[in-house]
């Protein structure tokens, strides 16, 4: 939130007029709930206002407050909203009663909400009226009942035996094909054109499909004339194990969201939680954070580069770029104790410090691993086949970008110099000298080299970050929230039963909820944290930036060729784990 | 001349066939079930029927590859021979190639190695 | 699959023991895996087959991720109840002989994900060789259930019919 210009929230006021319900902004948010009836008027003059101008849907999500304290309903639907001009955030709740579960669909004002509101009608079962496609996206076709509701025993699990044919959806690309050809006064495809395509299921076991990702496509020779992505192959209910954790008990799952950089991950879910509780962390646990963020950082983005260079063809970059993650594994695993899925943030600060040596380790690692990259761009940069394989290769527009919700490497490689690092400032990343590379043409060939060129920048901060690490205390002095120290837990008995109760029942956070982001290598991992004041939370949601990249991909390939879904796929880095929670 | 080799490569070329085979009938193990059989959809149930009319595009690439693979082909016992054949050899492949370039240029400048017109 | 024979003076024909040994070592060090990775175990297996870890000191290197090609599945990750059907075409659509490791805790019995979607554990569709514990196993534990699997087909006997 930029000192200089703060949210007008008369003005917001003005625009919301009678279906404001109530101003119940908190923890420094502007949150308005919002009557249901005026939603998408609200949202469309939000977004086209000349002032406030909120042009991206960060995250649209749902909540059910059966057992809250009811405020307004049992149900509602969370919209966060972000002005890219202005820097500024404004989330509204709007208010959806159990009795009439309808809202308004806005998929045609953003994009992003297409999915978004798909999985909202799955996980709570609110109808979006005027959405072209309300079916199930997560959880699987047969699936009956919606789990996020209060009332769905989370263990229930439904067995499905058979995999959805797509054929509905494929029908609507058929209906839509046929409307556009007759609006454009072209001829329509008949049926004989139809039957003559190939109809391919490059399903959720095939190399090209990063683990779950299944696109039923529909070829005229090698050009993809139609595509249906379906996910919801790897979703293992973060969001309702959250709901049974204690709030650091939730860490272990935050792990496996964008299992590449599961450091990030650690560090973006407690900076929400202790937005939400009000801890502030000494500075020598945010330099730390900042520089394991980093960290996760070369090793995502190396894994990106590495996969999406293989989908093309070249495979021995796989092999340099893999061992830049695994020297850098030998010092993570030192630190946190585990290569992949490190456990490494707790609420209020670290789970340890940093060892005897963790400097000189990570500068010797940055110094010795940089020529891996540098070798691989060697190969690939000038290669012709490569620029062949991916400059201008499924391009986006920075508008489309901005209207999918995209952000990270991804939106930077279309123009847009979107980083929350530069733009929020938070854990000193404003006293840090670094550059944010920017793109522009949003192809496949741009999205590589951002991301090369972020390794670079983070290699850069971390070298700073070592410089300027302080000393002192690397949790607050919260004691509810730190576990005592092990000798005294073993030979005091007050800190051993304060140990008892942090484990067991967890620490309780003050009733609230709030929204808070954070940069990780794949753009704005957001959480909404809910608590209803006891020591487990009463909802998470994530906001996955791959999620808004992949509902673009369908646009991005369709007119290109099979060869070009491999090249652009790669470049979104669409990680299941985050995708399908 | 020299054609003994043919004596030891024909029936080798005859018996390894016949051994890896008969092997693999006598110790590989035969379970078919009806779901093995299935074409393979990255494990969803197969759509739709492959036997159907596919671009020409395709019959397109595939001439133009046999093409220029049996003028590949027939660079081989030449380039075997080639100390042998001497200058008039070479001259006489090159013309050869020569002929093809020219049938390349032609393929080339008339975009039929483009995919999309 | 017959049982070990420990026997100094062995019952079972001497040329039938010999093509069987011979089998058995041809198949268990020309493995050929089918990676079905859908989560964090998947990039532990790209561990694996990196150069610091190297499955191709045990044969093991060709990947293939068509059933027809591969004779090892490998389930790195978790499974879901969506997933199931597809999981359960695969290994329906690979060629005998066949074998299954199930990578990581999840594969192995649903992990810490005891949810609505989660399916406790593959053996409840496909028959499982070894299971590989871990939450991902690291790439030295994968191998040691490689090595494992590989003793399991020293002892399996093709000609005599157990």
């Amino acid at each position: 939130m930029n000192a200089l210009s703060q949210l007008d929230a008369d003005r917001v006021r003005g625009i919301l007029g009678d279906d404001l319900i109530a101003d119940v902004s908190s923890h420094g948010d502007v949150v308005f709930a919002v009557r249901r009836a005026g939603v998408r008027r609200v949202l469309r003059e939000l977004r086209d206002d000349d002032t406030l101008r909120f042009d991206m849907l960060m995250d649209l999500s749902g909540v059910d407050r059966l057992r809250l304290r009811q405020q307004y309903e049992r149900y509602e639907v969370i919209y966060e909203l972000y002005s890219l001009w202005n820097g500024w955030r404004l989330r509204l709740r709007v208010p959806v009663p159990e009795s009439d579960l309808r809202i308004d669909s806005i998929h045609d004002l953003w994009k992003a909400a297409n999915w978004s509101e798909r999985e909202v009608y799955d996980m709570f079962g609110i109808v979006f009226e005027g959405h072209p496609n309300l079916k199930r996206i997560l959880c699987h076709h047969e699936f009956v009942g919606h789990p996020l509701r209060k009332d769905y025993d989370r263990t229930r699990g439904q067995w499905c035996a058979t995999s959805e044919s797509l054929h509905d959806e494929l029908q609507h690309k058929h209906d839509e094909e046929r409307r556009r050809a007759r609006e454009a006064g072209a001829n329509e495809p008949s049926e004989a054109d139809i039957d003559e395509r190939l109809l391919v299921n490059i399903g959720p076991s095939h190399p090209m499909s990063h683990g779950t990702l299944r696109v039923l496509v529909e070829l005229e020779g090698e050009t993809v004339i139609h595509a249906i992505p379906e996910i919801g192959y790897l979703h293992r209910g973060f969001e309702k194990s959250a709901e049974k954790s204690s709030w650091n008990n939730v860490m272990p799952y935050t792990d496996r969201l964008n299992y590449v950089s599961a450091l990030s991950n650690n560090v973006a879910y407690v900076k929400a939680v202790e937005k939400l509780a009000g801890i502030e962390v000494p500075d020598r646990c945010k330099f730390i954070r900042v520089i394991i963020n980093e960290l996760s950082r070369i090793m995502d983005h190396c894994v990106c580069n590495a996969a999406n260079i293989v989908d093309v063809g070249a495979l021995t970059n796989f092999w340099y770029l893999f061992q830049v993650r695994e020297n850098i594994y030998k010092v993570i695993e030192k630190l946190t104790g585990a290569r992949l899925t490190n456990t490494y943030a707790r609420v209020g600060g670290l789970a340890r410090d940093l060892y005897p040596g963790f400097e000189d380790d990570v500068r010797n690692v940055l110094r010795d691993s940089m020529h891996y990259v540098h070798d691989v761009i060697k190969l690939v940069k000038k290669n012709r086949i490569f620029q062949e394989r991916t400059v201008g290769v499924t391009p986006i527009r920075a508008e489309d970008a901005i209207n999918y919700g995209w952000t990270g490497p991804c939106l930077r490689a279309c123009g847009v110099p979107l980083d929350a690092r530069k733009r929020d400032g938070y854990y000193f990343y404003d006293e840090f000298d670094f550059e944010v590379p920017v793109g522009e043409n949003g192809d496949a060939f741009d999205r590589i080299f951002v991301r090369f060129e972020e390794i670079f920048e983070s290699a850069r901060i971390i070298e700073q970050a070592l410089d300027k690490l302080p000393g002192g205390p690397v949790n607050t002095e919260h004691n509810q929230w730190v576990l005592p120290p092990k000798d005294e837990v073993y030979s005091d008995i007050e800190p051993l039963m304060n140990h008892f109760m942090l484990v067991m029942f967890g620490t309780p956070v003050p009733p609230g909820e709030t929204y808070d982001s954070f940069e990780v290598p794949n753009g704005e991992l957001g959480f909404y944290v809910v608590s209803d004041g006891t020591g487990t939370p009463y909802r998470v949601r994530v906001r996955p930036p791959c999620w808004y990249l992949y509902q673009a991909y369908p646009q991005m390939i369709e007119g290109s060729m099979i060869a070009d879904m491999a090249a652009g796929l790669g470049g979104l880095n669409v990680v299941a784990g985050e995708l399908d929670r | 001349m020299g054609f003994e080799p043919l004596l030891w490569v024909l029936p080798l070329a005859i018996v390894v066939p016949l051994v890896l085979l008969g092997a693999q009938k006598l110790l590989a193990p035969r379970r078919p079930s009806a779901e093995k059989g299935e074409p393979y959809e990255c494990g969803v149930p197969a759509l739709g029927s492959a036997h159907q009319r596919l671009p020409i595009k395709f019959y397109l690439v595939a001439v133009l590859f046999l093409l220029f693979d049996i003028e590949v082909v027939f660079l081989f016992p030449w380039s075997v021979a080639f100390s042998k054949l001497g200058w008039i050899g070479l001259t006489q492949m090159l013309l050869f190639l020569g002929f093809l370039e020219v049938a390349l240029v032609y393929v080339w400048l008339k975009g039929a190695l483009e995919w999309e017109e | 699959m017959g049982r070990v024979n420990r026997q100094l003076v062995s019952d079972e024909p001497f040329i039938t023991t010999r093509v069987d040994t011979a089998l058995d070592w041809a198949r268990k060090n020309s493995l050929w895996p089918l990676p079905f990775g859908t989560a964090c175990c998947a990039i532990e297996f790209m561990g694996v087959v990196s150069s610091q870890f190297d499955i191709s000191r045990f044969g093991a290197e060709v990947v293939r991720f068509s059933p027809r090609q591969s004779d090892l599945l490998i389930v790195a990750g978790t499974v879901v109840y969506k997933m199931g059907p597809i999981l359960r075409t695969i290994y329906d659509q690979m060629a005998d002989p066949k074998w299954v490791i199930s990578m990581g805790v999840c594969a192995s019995s649903g992990g810490f994900y005891d949810d609505y979607c989660t399916m406790q554990g593959i053996d409840q569709i496909i028959p499982v060789d070894i299971y590989v514990p871990g939450c991902p196993p690291s790439p030295d534990l994968f191998l040691d259930g490689l090595v494992k699997l590989q003793k399991k087909i020293d002892d399996q006997r093709i000609l005599q019919k157990a």
